[in-house]
């Protein structure tokens, strides 16, 4: 699955989210992907809510073809002082 | 979903094992491998981050029957990924989660609640 498609599947699923999707090198894993999210929508939420988010989003693409999403989820806040 | 029979388990028997495992101890880490010979960089990662931690996490090698554990997984996390880590039954995350609260040091805090 392409990064873009992917970054769209995530911004279509949380509101007001930027989404920047990469597929870091790591020799024994298949096909696994690197997600950082920004969305006001994370406020007061816990890293796992903020990472529940991401799963719903991509929901039916989690079974066969994304193996594994390693999740960065900021609100614009902290984004900025990261 | 169908499940080709990888290992003699029926669902219902996994989701059972997968339940107890989760109920019967503090800290439970399903992944890919063993402790000593994870077969994946994400559950190498979890594993080493738990034990700078814990020393008595308990390890489920989801080799032996991906599928099923995936499902039986699921009905507690609302995800398929694995590694997953619960501690006293509560899902905690996979390895990126247990990164993250390692980086705000708050990780030996949630695996010792």
């Amino acid at each position: 699955m392409e990064t873009d498609a992917v970054e769209t599947l995530i911004e279509d699923g949380i509101p007001d989210a930027d989404a920047t999707v990469t597929t870091p090198r790591d020799p024994d894993d298949d096909d696994h992907y690197a997600a950082e999210v920004i969305s006001p929508a994370f406020e007061d939420e816990s890293l796992v809510d903020r990472h529940q988010r991401v799963h719903d989003a991509l929901d039916e693409h989690m079974h066969d073809e994304i193996h594994a999403i390693e999740i960065r989820a900021y609100t614009p806040e902290e984004y900025d002082d990261a | 979903m169908t499940f080709e029979q990888e290992a003699d388990y029926t669902q219902e028997e996994l989701n059972e094992e997968v339940d107890q495992l989760i109920e019967d101890n503090e800290v439970v880490l399903f992944m890919k491998g063993t402790e000593l010979m994870p077969q994946c960089g994400y559950s190498r990662k979890a594993i080493a981050l738990i034990q700078r931690h814990r020393e008595d996490v308990e390890t489920v090698d989801v080799l032996e029957a991906l599928d099923q554990y995936r499902a039986a997984l699921e009905r507690h996390s609302n995800r398929e990924t694995i590694p997953q880590t619960f501690v006293d039954g509560e899902f905690v995350g996979g390895s990126d989660i247990l990164e993250q609260l390692q980086e705000r040091g708050e990780l030996g805090e949630k695996l010792n609640a």
